[in-house]
């Protein structure tokens, strides 16, 4: 699919540097403007993005027990049944 | 960064200011500590000793300046010193011959249409996904980690892990296709595509 001055081939080895935002102004908005319109190039960079969505659900923060937090609270010097105004 | 001086901050403003823009840090930084150490005596150790040293240091650190990033740095620092030593982790380096697409295609090529691809992962257990995370070594991991769970530019994780950021690029690069091809396994094992 030839829509715009890059091809499918060289959106896709920028995706992870565009799903990152860390391409350059010009190149993300051509790499953004061709997923637009090519489905197969959308349907691999929605993947990517799940993949990263998905790694942050199952392995970002969780709960803190009590107990840890009561650890830190001490760090800081406070009484541990000081509730937390986190 | 971690000063001798033991005593508490004495200036309530400092205090109060650490309190509102460190403590809120605490489950992130714990969900990564736990990623780090692999277990929760030894997590709960390491945010401890974490938040021990950047409250001594707290007085020098420079309002407006990034203090995510810097309690990162501490965590990983504390983390490289200290409990990694006790880990006795050998070095390795993932697969050097993952294709760039590979989960994506291995899911294709077990007749999962793509519209369906993402919800064979969601199926997965929080425990496997993490597994699969915490089974990088340790380089590779630590990037993932900080950039598709804590959300930092290459920039960020540079100055966190003290490498330049064409060696985040390509630990990024290669520790992703290392987690797919690990998730891709656990998908086979938990029997979510037909072999």
């Amino acid at each position: 699919m030839d829509l715009s001055p890059i091809d499918c081939k060289q959106v896709l080895q920028q995706i992870e540097l565009y799903l990152d935002g860390e391409l350059d102004p010009a190149m993300g908005s051509e790499v953004g403007r061709h997923l637009g319109a090519c489905s197969p190039c959308m349907d691999h960079a929605d993947f990517k993005r799940h993949l990263r969505e998905l790694l942050k659900a199952k392995c970002g923060c969780g709960q803190v027990p009590a107990h840890v937090l009561e650890r830190i609270r001490t760090v800081l010097g406070e009484e541990p049944d000081r509730p937390a105004g986190v | 960064m971690a000063r001798s001086r033991s005593a508490p901050i004495d200036d309530p403003a400092l205090k109060e200011r650490f309190e509102r823009e460190v403590l809120p840090l605490l489950p992130n930084l714990y969900g990564a500590a736990l990623r780090m150490t692999r277990n929760p005596a030894d997590a709960e150790d390491l945010v401890q000793e974490t938040y021990l040293r950047a409250y001594r240091g707290f007085s020098g650190f420079q309002e407006g300046t990034n203090v995510r990033a810097w309690m990162y740095r501490i965590l990983t620092n504390t983390f490289i010193n200290s409990y990694r030593k006790r880990q006795r982790q050998p070095v390795t380096v993932p697969d050097e011959d993952i294709e760039d697409w590979f989960l994506y295609d291995k899911l294709g090529d077990a007749g999962i249409e793509s519209s369906a691809e993402s919800e064979v992962l969601d199926r997965l257990p929080d425990e496997d996904v993490q597994r699969a995370l915490e089974a990088l070594p340790e380089g590779f991991r630590m990037a993932v980690l900080l950039a598709d769970v804590e959300g930092f530019s290459y920039k960020e994780i540079a100055e966190i892990l003290e490498i330049p950021i064409g060696t985040v690029m390509s630990r990024l690069h290669r520790g992703r296709k290392a987690l797919e091809k690990a998730l891709w396994e656990t998908v086979r094992e938990r029997g979510l595509v037909a072999d």
